[in-house]
């Protein structure tokens, strides 16, 4: 991925990276499979931005995130913070390096013990490292409670004190007590109610401005990404659709998927109709993707080359790439052999 | 009226807990006309669901506590039927589309069997009319292949085939009304769009009046034809949907149509509503909206205000509304 980015070296950078699960086969001694959860991943996320991974569930963003932390070791390709090969690393030096990032988690129901105070959850990350005094992690906390909304006498209730958007903020103040540089907030606001949307979402930028973070930010919520992303992914059955700058995809989207998609977000916008792209079908499974592009089932616009050959990433312009054969077009071979013309997307499979 | 399928007046429902009474839905009215699609919108935790449920008089008493001034559907009185009666009515004059498929379906039946035992249960059919009846009614909610997929368990369907037949289940008996509890919620927008099509479509094709009860906003624009919006078990406000959205007359409901991001916003902040919904059982005096309100004085501290407005149009629940409902066209 070429970009004219005026950090000459990413903060974090994927190079080709793959994550694939083994699932159980339906019988005892039947053949190995595995969930292709991420397929082919490259991108680049630079010092400062905030970077928006958007897809549908079961789409791998979140696998992917998880891969971007060290959190889930890729089977193929590299993964560089810093400029340094995370997998590569000593466990020494890898625990070193994963003090600089950091996650939110989606579920503040599921993410924080009930069986610990406020302080004991926040201090968490800080204790485990074993390096601070009781007074300091205290302080910390107190400091840390302040900033995230909260009261400093909150630190010895128990999470179930706490209202949804509340335990979010714990979450969050857990996330920055190492001090990361890198945060990856994972759907941080799907589990809470739509008028505390906006306070955990002023909250992550506010703290992103006065910390200097770098945010990668897992979302489905087009409308959320637009707003607080500079670059972002779109992701479909886990390879990379469309990448770039999210003014660029926003204002230009290219690849089908990403138009549907747009499309698809309901808006409360009730003065203008809207046309409507409706995708037939479900995704398809990532146990047997379907070989050549990954979306032509669903595609309203699949050529029969689409079926066999898999697209290339191309630049369309500054800032904005596109894996799609209707972009990049096919070779005259493939043409001559008949592969441009349209397919229903129904018939075959 | 005679126009109203669904008539509710002042629906209370409470459940007594240990600690004192957590009283989710505090009086509501409502009034579902032949062929609308009503919305009933709020936060978690709003009274939305149980509201529905004391409906569908689905709800265990006890725990719960239902109360109801009156109850009817057509022509119908439900205020007193008892519970061996509204098994009748329930399927065949009223059904439900609940969340969350997977576990409102039976995993060890197959769907045709499930859709088959409406019929079987509500007319005298026989089990391969029934049968008949299942995949006509599959394929009216556009699942493809439909007599083998009666055929399937509900987890061998995705998520949104699952929901197509919760569809397909609560119209089966061709019902007056239709309550769907949050029916997209678990899925995700490209399946969102396809699901809420079917709904409609159905909806309009049999003209069947719906309840939809959601959090999200943009379901209802692009799915409702009236909106009451509902605040710690009361309705705050009552519109046509078009209205409601162009021109919000409660602080809340202004404030929550501000808070959703929209495509079309310019990079800023998200406008924010301070705190949190109160905990049920401790909310506040008053207005229960005045803590988080920009516009709360002294008697909104103090009293309740009533739902004022117009019988069947425009109603707001609001010491100082954005402007009077009156004043409002409508």
């Amino acid at each position: 991925m070429t970009r004219n980015s005026p950090d000459p070296q990413p903060l974090l950078e994927m190079e080709n990276v793959s994550v694939d699960f083994p699932v159980k086969g339906p019988y005892p001694f039947s053949k190995k499979r595995w969930i292709q959860a991420v397929t082919d991943v490259s991108l680049e996320v630079s010092e400062g931005e905030t970077f928006g991974i958007v897809g549908e569930s079961g789409c791998g963003k979140t696998t992917l995130a998880n891969a971007m932390i060290g959190m889930v070791r890729p089977t193929a390709g590299t993964v560089r913070f810093q400029g340094v090969d995370l997998y590569a690393l000593k466990p020494k030096a890898f625990k070193e390096a994963r003090r600089e990032m950091q996650m939110i988690f989606q579920d503040p129901f599921s993410s924080l013990n009930p069986r610990f105070s406020v302080y004991e959850i926040i201090r968490e990350p800080l204790y485990i490292r074993g390096q601070a005094s009781e007074t300091v992690m205290k302080g910390k906390v107190r400091e840390l409670l302040k900033l995230v909304g909260l009261d400093e006498d909150d630190m010895y209730r128990y999470p179930s004190d706490f209202s949804g958007g509340q335990r979010q903020r714990i979450g969050i103040a857990r996330s920055i007590i190492l001090n990361p540089r890198f945060l990856v907030c994972d759907e941080p606001v799907s589990a809470l109610d739509v008028s505390v949307h906006a306070q955990i979402l002023n909250l992550l930028m506010d703290i992103q401005k006065s910390r200097h973070l770098t945010y990668v930010f897992v979302s489905h919520n087009l409308a959320v990404v637009k707003n607080i992303c500079q670059n972002m992914v779109v992701m479909y059955l886990g390879t990379i659709m469309e990448s770039g700058s999210s003014d660029a995809i926003f204002a230009n989207p290219l690849h089908p998927y990403t138009k549907a998609l747009l499309s698809a977000v309901l808006d409360i916008d009730v003065t203008k109709p809207r046309d409507r792209i409706l995708l037939e079908g479900d995704t398809p499974s990532p146990i047997d993707p379907p070989a050549g592009c990954r979306f032509w089932q669903r595609c309203p616009s699949a050529m029969k080359g689409c079926r066999i050959v898999p697209a290339e990433l191309v630049e369309v312009e500054p800032d904005h790439q596109v894996v799609c054969h209707l972009i990049s077009g096919l070779s005259a071979q493939q043409v001559a052999d008949g592969l441009h013309e349209p397919v229903s997307p129904k018939s075959g499979g | 009226m005679a126009d109203t399928v669904l008539g509710v007046r002042n629906l209370k429902v409470a459940f007594p807990c240990p600690g004192g009474v957590i009283r989710a839905v505090e009086g509501i009215d409502l009034d579902i006309h032949r062929g609308e699609c009503a919305a009933l919108v709020g936060e978690s935790g709003c009274g939305k669901s149980v509201s529905a449920q004391a409906i569908m008089k689905l709800l265990n008493t006890p725990p719960a506590v239902c109360r109801v001034d009156k109850l009817w559907l057509d022509d119908l009185d439900l205020t007193h039927l008892p519970d061996r009666q509204m098994e009748r009515i329930r399927g065949k004059h009223m059904a439900m589309i609940f969340q969350d498929a997977m576990t409102a379906l039976n995993p060890v039946l197959t769907v045709g069997k499930q859709i088959d035992e409406i019929y079987l249960r509500h007319s005298r059919l026989s089990r391969r009319e029934a049968r008949q009846r299942t995949i006509e009614a599959l394929e009216l909610v556009e699942v493809p292949e439909a007599r083998s997929r009666a055929n399937s368990y509900p987890h061998q369907l995705s998520g949104g085939m699952r929901q197509r037949v919760l569809i397909a289940l609560a119209f089966a008996c061709v019902p007056k009304l239709i309550i769907a509890d949050e029916p997209t919620t678990a899925l995700d927008v490209t399946i969102q769009a396809q699901v809420l099509d079917v709904l409609k479509n159905m909806q309009l094709v049999h003209r069947v009046s719906a309840l939809l009860i959601t959090h999200d906003l943009s379901v209802v624009a692009n799915m409702a034809d009236t909106v009451y919006v509902m605040y710690a078990g009361k309705i705050v406000e009552r519109a046509a949907m078009q209205e409601l959205f162009l021109e919000p007359l409660h602080p809340y409901t202004h404030g929550l149509l501000a808070s959703v991001p929209r495509i079309s916003d310019e990079r800023q902040p998200f406008v924010q509503i301070p705190d949190a919904v109160p905990h049920p059982m401790r909310k506040p005096a008053g207005c229960y909206f005045h803590p988080r309100c920009p516009r709360s004085n002294d008697p909104c501290r103090q009293r309740m205000p009533r739902l004022e407005g117009p019988d069947d149009g425009r109603a707001v629940r609001c010491w100082h509304p954005l402007r009077q409902p009156h004043e409002v066209r409508s």
